[in-house]
Parts: structure tokens; C-alpha cells; sequence
């Protein structure tokens, strides 16, 4: 079968990708752009562990075909920052030691993104709803959400 | 940090070595001339943060600086064989050596640096590998030069005082965090080698169950075929119950997996585990005795009050977040696995085994993984990625599937615990007298089982006797481990068996406080003699503002709360094992009587984990078990179908989310002074028992049984007779006709009736039969036609949805050939491109009206009303010109359609001009003078090449529309097409504004979102201007009348259909699966998030719609504005579903009486093919 190629903006970059259209947004990140940040967790939408950012909203890039994403906007982890220079959100999650294991921690730091882009500083309750469905099963929960009320700068209010 | 040094051979080095054999040694810490410092151990971290702690322990023995020192973990080549990193084993003992060949290697440096320095090693202070003394210094770097230094590990090693430690006990940040913050490739997921391919597996019907005949024999064929059309498939491997896929590209590799044609043999019946107590209590066990003091027979026989008790522990899982990976590439005598495995060494052997080939061929190169705490599938993985790496000889890299790790991970086990004793006269424990039974094994790498590599005869363990003595001083005790199998694969969960022995000891004794009336810290305290635990237990009980209640206080409301104590001492590692921290839990809850919903809401956790290397760390991890832990005891529960794992995502399987998350206070005990222990579980030990103990303080109830849900807690208030909400039985729901389905299953003679009318119709139709010819043209030349005239009808032709019904899936535009199933058989559509002999290039005008208004073919052949020429007919000759302009101008494609198959009597195409005479009406379109222009344009384009009514109104068995019920909804390819008139069951009637919306955009806020056939119609009304599109509303929209205040009652109906809790399977379901999404109010992810409570599906009288979309997704939305919607018919059971479906239904539209029949619309869209 011919394939055209199709045009995605990740991290500010264009790429023309030969891929199926119908193929998740995930696989093309990981292996045709060579991505870490974005993780397979379900597949399904469920757990949040394959977020980016389209067109600035947080999307689980597990069930987002190519097709969907052509002339728009694509973020990953590796767009906010890096090591030497992370993002304000990547910085509050290191600060915070807010990891275990870490697999989640590409969906925690892309969904505070997000939430933080329509509601930069969320009461400890917005936060935890925002976080709702982003699954973390080493318990990083507490330090997670330090983190993201230290990233929108109100650690002082966020209780221990 | 830097990368890890090579082992092989530098310019200048020092190693500390333990040799093992004359060929063989390993490595524990390397100091190279440059000054950097390599430590080796043969643990992982497990995201626990041991790398950390590794790195403190080293940089404080050798007196270097923390950042100097890179810790490699767990490289079969590289580390030393340490076993497996479980059982909090690695801070307590496997650090002990690497903590010596530091101390040994700065003693050795040391002592050189006096020599060269000529000063006495007193004199001397180091400083970040800096040796000084007396202005003069000399670095590390310096002392080994270009000698290659190998020192033996020696026993006898002075290591230094912890008074004198100033690294080890100081909080350190994780050094691996930043490179994860980032997507620096730090997981084992994200392993990429060159030229490596994707693998996926396939796994056999026997979910989850490892041991019987049946494993690895089981497979009976694979049909290679059925994959033939994946793009760039490179093999599909069998060997024994293994089957795999591998592909060029990832996506690929799913497709071949998925669409895979296996056969397997039935699966014998299995374990029934509906029931976990008598499965276990069945279960073949050999007793041993752990304890047998005093009389314990005697004392139970005069006990003042007997107390026997049993305590039933739930299967659970791991449920790792990512579900596990690996890459193997084998070459020959060269064979290298990347894997995310708890035991390196361990694995290799596996994998040599596996492959029959010596040990020293396969090197394991450990990458993290995502957490496991315990066995998961990591060394699954690494082993089906080395058998299709051997198959394909390219490095292969397989991810497992969300539903495989579910399915077949090692389950945490069930357990069962039988305490028998009582009290005495005097209120204390008579005796105590129990027995556990723990079916779990270390679970054998999954492909030697289906490979049949090794036996699948289960072997049996001595596991379940962690912690199952007592931590309190009872007279009379006796304590029996009865060893046995496991039912389903199990294996190793952080606790192992001490969360469920310690769940009945912490249980019972709490019981026992109440029959005593004695306050429940203090009785244990009566029985504890170890001082810590009396510290530990006394300081926690402190920090929580614990009041003595020698006596349950009775709770008014609805909402009660109260407060529950347990504490362990984690027992672990081969009987009699060693203990590692010492924990006690202080935790708060609070029960809605109403609900049954539990929430813990604080817990104080205090641990005394003697020296801690990383306080922050010993922090964290105490903070993930609390959690970890308080999930496992309010929800976590393994599902069972006919004994396989039914559990395949989040949905059945949740986890605890973020606003359930409790308070927690940690209290860490100063003893720095004392030897560190391991802290990577002892905080999950009480959870289960402080929870239970403190539900029974909220409610006067006792609950031996987690998880707490909501079902179980209103059992227990309750009994059998809780008031689980109900659905409303069903009152008979007016039957639509699904003539389009399947009309045959239920309505017996219609066959022969449709044949007899027919058949009685051919005689009013005579006439018309045959059909004259019409004589073929030469092509027509599409240049007569205006650029206006083709434009205008390439849009009748998107009204029309010619493309839709002419094209297959990824063919050519209008070449025909796409199979539509309809109730006679199944039908080709036609080629409609201008190709001269396969399409409809030698097609005349007249011809072509011809078709479009009477439904015959240029030839005379009758065409079959699933083209609707019954709605086309109505077209004006101006749009029919148009469109016939439109189609002669585009690309001829030369394709034949293949041929009907059809039933008798339907093959008989005369007969249709039978059904014509009964049904059709050939009358172009006639406006309503007394309707308003936009209205008649509506009507004319909704009746005529619109067709709505085709699918929106019902059918006659003769597959007819209803004349006298108009657009009162219908079926298509599988889908309702909802009534349109005041019939729709829509909770919020639709209004003009809401049709055009819908139309337009393939969304409307108050009803959803267009899937189905429906999307592909929306779509294809993009190149109808706006206003025909609102003519199509002004129609439409007479038919009901719109909702008067749409805004206020969808708030009205969204509010009062908030899910609050999950009390049932359909519910936990939902928040798993759909709520992401769904929820009013939830964060704004990419698309649009349809309000259920809104939604006509779920008000519909059909659950059609609803199980569609669940089961297959919407893949192809009218824009990618809407975004999408996975399928999850991989991931759900039939009985998954049909729970969702049913909650879903009782939940968002309780106003309607639920459906029936939803297991059979379940089946039957599960085997249809959209
Ligand atoms: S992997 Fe995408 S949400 Fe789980
Ligand atoms: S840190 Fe491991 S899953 Fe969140």
C-alpha cells in the first residue's frame, strides 16, 4: 500500500512520518522520533503514564492516531526541558523527589502542565481531581502533589 | 552522573574482588586513576531509591564525595550474583559487602598515602578521595597511577563508626530522578538497538494459570494466513503453547497479534475462585509446624471464652504501571538481553535453560523497569524476547500488553489464615493457635512452561511462614505453615505471606482486647517483649493523640469514624528469617453507613528502621507502602472467570487514585546507632489489620475479609439482605425492527411470507419486467458540464454519501465492492466511477436516472433497494444532472465488484420489481406551500439524496421503510439510528440549534457525539454550505419540540447523576475506563468529553449504540476535534460489559427501566465486524 506521509509538529520540529494513520501517536513518538517520555502503560486511555500535549491540552497519545494530530501542536516530556535546563514543572518534581520508580512521572509532569496552563495555582483539591486518573502504584502520591503546588508556587500552603 | 565504566582493563585501577572459582570473580568496587569510583551489586533498584542509598554507603567508606561514586546494579557481566533483589534484603545484607571492599580499599590507599607522604596514617584526613596531611596531599587517582591494584575481599574489614558518619544519614536527593524528569533513557522500555524489530505475544486461553497438563500443550494450530496482509510481518514463532509475532514496526507487530487466527484446546475446568476460602481449604497441603509451645491444646479445651476465627486474604496483584518489556538480541555465542528482571543471575540461568545453551553465552544487562515489588513479568518478557530473537536473528524487542500483564502476572496469592484460641479467666489469650495457607511458588519463567522446557508440575514452597509467628509472648502458641501450591500463577508481592499472617495476628489480638475490655494498645503491650516495640508501639500511639477505649464507643449518622491500631515486626526470608524495620500504624477512618464507602483518612505510620542510610528516601518509601498498602486493603481484589484471570485493565483492577490518597504523618525513630534495615515494605504490614480494626471502632463490626469495598462493608451492616440499589425490572420496551439485522432469528415464516408476497407482487408489477436496456454511449466527456455544475454536485454526491457505500476500506473512491451485510445476504456495491466497462462510463444520462429513480441497472437488471433510489428518486432533474455531471468527471478506476450472495428467493432480482410496486413511488420531490422556504429545502435534501429515513425510520419485514412511522428510528450495519420525532428517548428533546451543531460538527453538547455510520455521514456533509445544513435542522427539527431550557436541565441531570462512589463492578468499571473522559467537570484533555448524562445512547431503548462504541471504539471521529475512543473489546469480558453497560444505564438514565437482553447485544456486536 502507498502511504503518504504525515506532517507532526513534536517539540517544536516538523517530521513527516510513514506510518499507518490509524497508528497510535505513542508508537510514532517512541520509535520514529526516538522519545522516552511519552510510556505505553494500558493503551486504553486509563492510566495517563503516554500523555503529551496537544495543542496544549494534556491527551493520552495511546489512543490518538497520527491522523488526528497533522498541523497541530505535539509536547513531550523532552520539549518542556532538560537536565541542565528543566522546566519549572520538572524542577518542582525533582525538588519534590517526587518518584519512585518514575514510570508514571511523564504523565504527572505533563498533566500538572496542563492543569497548570488553565489554572496556575489549583487548590490541593483541584489538583488532586486534575490528577484523578493519572495512576501511580509506588505511592508517589503525596509528593506528587507537593510538587505540583510547588510549581505553581504555593508550597506553603500545601499541607503534609 | 557518569556512565559505568567498561570492566575491562584501564590505565590505572584498584578493584576489591571476591574470587569464586579459578575463572570466575566478581567485582564489588573499582577505583579508577582518574579518581572515579564504580560500586557493584548484585541487587536492582525497584524504584525504591537503592542506588541512592548504594552510592551513600560507598562514598562514606571510601571518603569520597557522593557525586564521584556511579553504582551499577545488577549487569550479569559487570556484578556479582547476589539472588534476587527481594525480601528488603539489599540495605541489610547485600550492601554488607560492597560497605567492607570500601572500607578495605580506603585502609589500602591509606596506607600507601602514609608511605609516600612518610607520615603515620594517624596524621592523615581525606577529603573527597584527597589525601592530606602536613600541607602536603596526594589524591587517590594518584596512588594507583598506572598499577592495576586487585585486593581480595577480606572478612575482617574495619569499617567506620557511625559517629563518624557524614554522608551516610544525611538525606540525599535520588541521582537517577532528574534523567527521568527529563526522558533520558533510564527504563528498560526505552532500550533501542540497532536494527531491532518488534515483537508482540500471543497468549493460550488458560488466563493467568500455570501448572497442569494442559500447559504447554494446549495450542492446536496457527493460521499464518490470517496475518498475511500485516505490512512488513517478519515471523510468527510457535513453539509449544509460545506463540509470537514479530514485525518492522511496532504498530504492526500489535495488528499481527491481535488478528493471529490460534486455535487452542479447550481448557479443562479450573479451580472455581468465586469462592477463595473453600478453594484454599481444598487445596493439597502439607502442614509444618513453625511453633508448638506450651499446652496449646489443653488451653484452648479450658479457655474461659473460645475465639475461633478465620481471615481470608484476596488474590491481588502487583499491577505494575508499566506493564513489563525487554530486548533480546542473539547471536551466536553472543547472546545479550536487556530486562527489567529482579534477579539477573537468576534469570540467565532461566534464559540458558530456555535456549540449551551454556550460561557464559547469555549476558543479562539489567535497565530499571517500572516498580514490581515483588515477581511481575519482567522475566517473561526477557525470556519471549530472546525466543523470537533466536527465531528472526535480530535483536527483538517485546513490550507485553496491559491485558497480558494483568492476565498472567505472578498474583500476590490469596491466603488463608485459621486462628483458633480464646480467652482465659482473667481476660488474657488462653491460647493461640494458628494455621496459614499461602498457595504461591516463585512462579517459573512463563516460556519454559509453554515452551515445555520444564514440567508444568507446580512445585511447592515454604513461603508462607513470613511473619506467621506472632510478634507477642502467648503461653501457649502453635503455629502451622501448610505448604502448598499455588491455583493460579502467584508469586512473591511485597509482604509476601507476613501482610496476611499479620493481618489475622493484628486482627485477633484486637479482637481479643474488646472481649477483654481492655484498650487495644494496651493489651499488646502486655504480650510485647521486644523493647523497640514497646518504643515504637508507645511513640506511635503518642503521635496520634491515641486515647485508651477499653470499650467501642456506639457511633450516631451516618457518616461514622474511627480509629484502629496494628503493629509488626516484618519476619522475612527463609524460616526462621530475620526481621527488618519494625512498624505500627495509627489509622482513621471514616464509613457512610449508606454507602458502605470507606475512606482512610489519616494514618500515622511510625517505623524504626534502625540506621537510616537516606532519611528522605526511608520517608518516601514509608509513604508508597502506606498508600500502596491502604489500596490493597479498600479495593484491590483479583476477578475470576471459570478460574482464568478476568482482570485485564484498571477498570477491573483498580488502584487507589489520588483523592482517596490519606493523610499520612511518619514518624521516623532516631537509631542511627543501630544496623540499618530494610524499609522497602515493612510500612504495608499493619495497613490491612489497622484499617480493619479501625472500621470495626467506627461500626462495631468485624471485618476479616479485604478488601473493604462498599459491597462488602453493607454486607457486613447489613447481612446478605444489604440494599444493594436495584435496577428497576424491565417493562416491556417497544421492539424496533432490526430487519436490517437479522431478522430471521427471531421471526419464524418469514421467509416464506416474504417469498409469497413477492411472489403475489410480481403480478401488479408485470409490467415493468424485464427492465429495457438502455444502449451503452461512449464515455461520456465531462467538459460539457460547468465547473459550477461538478461542484454542485460533488456535494449532492457527499449529501448522498455516495462514497461511503461505494468505496471499500482504503480503495479507490466510488470503485464499488464494499460488502454490505443486509438481512437478504450480502450485497457488492458497484463501481460508480466512469470506468466504460466495469463502471458506469458507458452510462447515458437517461441511464443513469434511470437508476437513480426506478433502481435499474443501464442493462434492465433490477438493483436492490439497499441503494436507497427509494429517497434518490425525489432528487430534482437539475441536482440529478449535477451529480451525473460530477461522477463522469472523475477518475475512471477499473474494478469488478464481486458477486452477491444471496438467499433464495432474494437472489431473484424480478422479484424486486415485485417489492417496487408495493413500495416504491417514483414521485420527484413536492414542497408544502404552507412551509417556510428553509423547511421544504430541509425536506427536499433529508428526503431526497440525504435518505435520513433509510436508517432512521423502522423497517417492514420486508425491509420496506414505515410509511406511518417516519424517521421513528431504525437500525443500521449494527447501530440504532434513534427515532428523530418525538419518539427520540433523547433526556433533552433536540432543538434546531442542537440539529445544526450536530450536523455540522458531529457533536452536540446536550446529546454527543456522531460514531457509527453516522460519522461517516456528518463527515461527508462538510461540503454542504451552512445553510443546507440549517435548512436540514429547520426540517428536522419540526419534528419535535425543543427542550425550553436546555442549559439549566442538563446541569439539573448532570448533577444528579455524579458518581460519588464505586460499589459495584459496572461502577468500578466506569471510573477505570470511561470517567477519564467522561466526567463532567474532569480536567480537559485532547477532544471533546461527551456528558453520559446527557447522552441519547444511554437513554435509548436499546443498549445497541452504547455496547458498540464500548467494544470498538470510535476510531474514526467527523473531525479529530472530537478525538477518540479506544475499543475495548480486548480488554473486557462479555460479563465486564454487560456490568458496565448495566451501571452505566442505572446510573445516567435512571429514569428508564434497564435493559434486557445486554449479553446478547454483547455477543452479537462482539462478532460483527465494525
Ligand atoms: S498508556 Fe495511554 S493512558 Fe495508559
Ligand atoms: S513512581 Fe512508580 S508508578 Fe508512580
Amino acid at each position: 500500500m502507498t502511504q503518504t506521509p504525515i506532517r507532526l509538529t513534536v517539540n517544536g520540529r516538523i517530521h513527516d512520518v510513514m506510518a499507518e494513520r490509524q497508528t497510535p501517536l505513542l508508537y510514532v513518538l517512541r520509535n520514529d522520533l526516538g522519545l522516552n517520555g511519552p510510556k505505553y502503560g494500558c493503551g486504553l486511555g486509563e492510566c495517563g503514564t503516554c500523555t503529551v500535549l496537544i495543542d496544549g491540552a494534556a491527551a493520552r497519545s495511546c489512543v490518538v492516531p497520527i491522523s488526528g494530530c497533522a498541523g497541530r501542536d505535539i509536547v513531550t516530556l523532552e520539549g518542556l526541558g532538560s537536565r541542565d535546563k528543566p522546566d519549572a514543572v520538572q524542577h518542582a518534581f525533582i525538588d519534590e523527589q517526587a518518584a519512585q520508580c518514575g514510570y508514571c512521572l511523564n504523565g504527572m509532569i505533563m498533566t500538572t502542565k496542563a492543569l497548570l496552563a488553565i489554572n496556575p495555582q489549583p487548590s490541593e483539591q483541584e489538583a488532586l481531581a486534575a490528577l484523578r486518573y493519572n495512576l501511580c502504584r509506588c505511592g508517589t502520591h503525596v509528593e506528587i502533589l507537593r510538587a505540583v503546588m510547588r510549581a505553581s508556587g504555593q508550597l506553603a500552603e500545601a499541607s503534609d | 552522573m557518569a556512565s559505568p565504566l567498561s570492566n575491562g582493563a584501564e590505565r590505572g585501577s584498584l578493584v576489591v574482588v571476591r574470587t569464586v572459582d579459578e575463572v570466575t570473580s566478581e567485582t564489588f568496587v573499582r577505583i579508577t586513576a582518574d579518581g572515579s569510583v564504580t560500586a557493584y551489586n548484585g541487587h536492582v533498584d525497584l524504584g525504591t531509591g537503592i542506588r541512592t542509598a548504594l552510592g551513600q554507603i560507598v562514598a562514606e567508606e571510601l571518603d569520597v564525595s557522593f557525586a564521584r561514586v556511579v553504582v551499577v546494579l545488577g549487569d550479569t557481566a559487570d556484578v556479582p550474583n547476589q539472588g534476587a533483589t527481594i525480601a528488603s534484603e539489599t540495605i541489610q545484607i547485600t550492601a554488607v559487602p560492597l560497605r567492607k571492599a570500601a572500607a578495605q580499599a580506603r585502609h589500602f590507599l591509606i596506607a600507601r598515602a602514609a608511605e609516600r607522604l612518610e607520615l603515620p596514617p594517624s596524621d592523615l584526613k581525606i577529603e573527597d578521595g584527597l589525601v592530606r596531611g602536613h600541607n602536603r596531599s596526594v589524591s587517590y587517582g594518584e596512588l594507583i597511577g598506572s598499577e592495576v591494584i586487585r585486593l581480595e575481599l577480606a572478612d575482617d574489614v574495619q569499617v567506620k563508626a557511625v559517629s563518624d558518619y557524614a554522608i551516610v544519614g544525611q538525606s540525599m536527593p535520588r541521582v537517577d530522578l532528574p534523567a527521568k524528569a527529563t526522558g533520558e533513557l533510564t527504563f528498560v522500555h526505552d532500550v533501542r538497538v540497532p536494527g531491532m524489530l518488534h515483537g508482540r505475544v500471543v497468549r493460550p486461553p488458560y488466563a493467568g494459570v500455570d501448572a497442569g497438563p494442559f500447559v504447554g500443550t494446549s495450542l492446536i494450530a496457527v493460521d499464518e494466513s490470517s496475518v498475511r496482509d500485516v505490512p512488513g510481518l517478519v515471523a510468527v514463532v510457535r513453539i509449544g503453547d509460545f506463540v509470537g509475532v514479530v514485525a518492522e514496526r511496532e504498530e504492526n507487530a500489535i495488528r499481527a497479534a491481535e488478528q493471529l487466527k490460534v486455535s487452542w484446546r479447550p481448557t479443562p475446568a479450573l479451580t472455581d475462585l468465586a469462592d477463595v476460602e473453600n478453594a484454599l481449604r481444598a487445596n493439597p497441603s502439607t502442614p509444618r509446624t513453625l511453633i508448638d509451645k506450651g499446652d496449646v491444646d489443653a488451653a484452648i479445651s479450658g479457655a474461659a471464652k473460645p475465639m475461633q476465627r478465620t481471615y481470608v486474604w484476596p488474590y491481588q496483584m502487583h499491577a505494575s504501571i508499566g506493564p513489563s518489556c525487554a530486548v533480546a538480541d542473539f547471536q551466536d555465542g553472543d547472546i545479550r538481553v536487556w530486562s527489567g528482571t529482579q534477579n539477573p543471575h537468576v534469570l540467565r540461568s532461566d534464559l540458558a535453560l530456555l535456549i540449551e545453551r551454556p550460561e557464559s553465552e547469555v549476558e543479562v544487562i539489567r535497565l530499571e523497569a517500572a516498580g514490581c515489588y515483588g515477581r511481575n513479568c519482567a522475566d517473561d518478557v526477557s525470556a519471549d524476547a530472546l525466543l523470537l530473537s533466536r527465531a528472526v536473528g535480530r535483536p527483538v524487542r517485546v513490550q507485553l500488553t496491559r491485558e497480558q500483564e494483568h492476565t498472567w502476572e505472578p498474583k500476590g496469592t490469596a491466603q488463608l489464615v485459621d486462628v483458633n484460641g480464646g480467652l482465659d479467666a482473667d481476660g488474657g489469650i488462653a491460647a493461640y493457635d494458628l494455621a496459614t495457607r499461602y498457595p504461591s511458588n516463585a512462579a517459573p519463567t512463563l516460556a519454559l512452561l509453554l515452551t515445555g522446557r520444564i514440567s508444568p508440575e507446580p512445585a511447592v514452597l515454604q513461603m508462607g511462614d513470613r511473619t506467621a509467628i506472632p510478634p507477642y509472648d502467648y503461653d501457649h502458641m502453635r503455629v502451622v505453615a501448610h505448604d502448598m501450591p499455588p491455583i493460579v500463577r502467584a508469586s512473591w508481592f511485597r509482604g509476601v505471606s507476613a501482610l496476611p499472617n499479620t493481618f489475622a495476628h493484628e486482627s485477633y489480638i484486637d479482637e481479643a482486647a474488646t472481649e477483654a475490655g481492655v484498650d487495644p494498645v494496651e493489651y499488646r503491650l502486655r504480650y510485647l517483649k521486644d523493647p523497640r516495640a514497646v518504643d515504637l508501639v508507645n511513640a506511635v500511639a503518642e503521635r496520634a493523640g491515641w486515647t485508651p477505649r477499653p470499650v467501642r464507643e456506639e457511633k450516631d449518622g451516618e457518616i461514622v469514624h474511627g480509629r484502629g491500631f496494628a503493629y509488626a515486626l516484618y519476619v522475612h526470608s527463609k524460616f526462621p528469617g530475620y526481621g527488618a524495620a519494625w512498624s505500627a500504624w495509627v489509622a482513621d477512618v471514616s464509613v457512610n453507613k449508606t454507602t458502605g464507602a470507606v475512606s482512610v483518612t489519616r494514618v500515622v505510620a511510625g517505623q524504626d528502621s534502625g540506621l537510616m542510610i537516606n532519611p528522605d528516601g526511608v520517608r518516601h518509601q514509608i509513604q508508597g507502602n502506606v498508600i500502596q498498602s491502604t489500596s490493597r486493603a479498600l479495593m484491590e481484589e483479583v476477578s475470576f472467570e471459570r478460574g482464568a484471570v478476568a482482570a485485564r485493565e484498571w477498570g477491573a483492577y483498580p488502584i487507589i487514585p489520588f483523592p482517596d490518597v490519606p493523610k499520612i504523618d511518619v514518624l521516623m525513630l532516631p537509631r542511627q546507632d543501630l544496623p540499618p534495615l530494610g524499609v522497602g515494605e515493612s510500612a504495608s504490614v499493619p495497613s490491612a489489620a489497622a484499617i480493619a480494626n479501625a472500621i470495626f471502632d467506627a461500626t462495631g463490626v468485624r471485618f476479616r475479609e479485604p478488601p473493604f469495598t462498599p459491597e462488602r462493608i453493607l454486607k457486613g451492616l447489613h447481612g446478605e439482605a444489604s440494599p444493594a440499589p436495584q435496577a428497576l425490572p424491565a417493562p416491556a420496551a417497544p421492539q424496533l425492527s432490526r430487519i436490517w439485522e437479522n431478522p430471521f432469528a427471531k421471526r419464524t415464516g418469514i421467509f416464506a411470507a416474504i417469498a409469497a408476497v413477492c411472489t403475489a407482487a410480481i403480478g401488479l408489477g408485470a409490467a415493468l419486467l424485464p427492465g429495457r436496456a438502455i444502449a451503452p454511449i461512449a464515455r461520456p466527456d465531462a467538459a460539457v458540464y460547468s465547473a459550477a455544475t461538478i461542484a454542485r454536485g460533488q456535494q449532492l454526491a457527499a449529501l448522498g454519501n455516495c462514497a461511503e457505500c461505494h468505496t471499500t476500506i482504503n480503495g479507490k473512491v466510488n470503485a464499488g465492492g464494499r460488502a454490505l451485510q443486509t438481512p437478504f445476504g450480502t450485497i457488492y456495491s458497484s463501481n460508480i466511477t466512469p470506468d466504460v466497462e466495469t463502471g458506469i462510463g458507458a452510462w447515458s444520462y437517461p441511464a443513469f436516472e434511470r437508476a437513480m429513480r426506478e433502481g435499474l441497472h443501464r442493462d434492465g437488471r433490477q438493483l436492490y433497494p439497499a441503494f436507497p433510489y427509494t429517497h434518490f428518486a425525489r432528487t430534482s432533474n437539475a441536482d440529478m444532472q449535477a451529480l451525473y455531471a460530477y461522477l463522469i468527471s472523475q477518475p475512471a478506476v477499473r474494478a469488478t465488484a464481486p458477486a452477491n450472495e444471496l438467499a433464495f428467493p432474494f437472489n431473484l432480482r424480478p422479484l424486486l420489481a415485485g417489492w417496487n410496486a408495493l413500495f416504491h413511488d417514483t414521485k420527484e420531490f413536492k414542497p408544502d406551500p404552507a412551509k417556510s422556504e428553509a423547511w421544504n429545502r430541509g425536506a427536499y435534501l433529508v428526503e431526497s439524496l440525504g435518505h435520513c429515513s433509510a436508517c432512521h425510520s423502522p423497517r417492514s419485514a420486508l425491509g420496506a421503510e414505515q410509511r406511518n412511522a417516519y424517521l421513528a428510528g431504525g437500525f443500521a450495519e449494527g447501530w440504532e439510528a434513534p427515532p428523530l420525532t418525538s419518539l427520540s428517548q433523547a433526556p433533552i428533546a433536540w432543538s434546531e440549534d442542537e440539529l445544526f451543531a450536530y450536523l455540522r460538527s458531529g457533536q452536540s453538547r446536550y446529546h454527543g457525539v456522531a460514531a457509527g455510520p453516522m460519522a461517516p455521514v456528518v463527515r461527508d456533509l462538510k461540503a454542504l454550505p451552512d445553510q443546507d445544513i440549517r435548512a436540514m435542522a429547520v426540517y428536522l427539527g419540526s419534528f419535535t419540540e425543543a427542550a425550553t431550557d436546555a442549559p439549566a436541565l442538563a446541569a439539573k441531570l448532570e448533577n444528579a447523576t455524579k458518581v460519588t462512589i464505586a460499589a459495584s463492578t459496572g461502577a468500578r468499571l466506569y471510573h477505570g475506563a470511561c470517567a477519564v473522559c467522561h466526567e463532567v467537570g474532569g480536567l480537559p484533555l485532547f477532544g471533546s468529553r461527551p456528558s453520559l448524562a446527557l447522552n441519547s445512547n444511554l437513554h435509548s431503548a436499546t443498549p445497541d449504540n452504547l455496547v458498540q462504541v464500548i467494544l470498538h471504539g470510535i476510531t474514526e471521529p467527523v473531525s479529530s476535534d472530537l478525538g477518540y475512543m479506544p475499543a475495548f473489546s480486548n480488554s473486557m469480558s462479555d460479563a465486564q460489559v454487560e456490568e458496565l453497560v448495566t451501571f452505566l444505564r442505572q446510573q445516567f438514565a435512571p429514569d428508564k427501566a434497564a435493559w434486557t437482553g445486554v449479553r446478547e447485544t454483547i455477543a452479537r456486536v462482539r462478532s460483527s465486524t465494525h
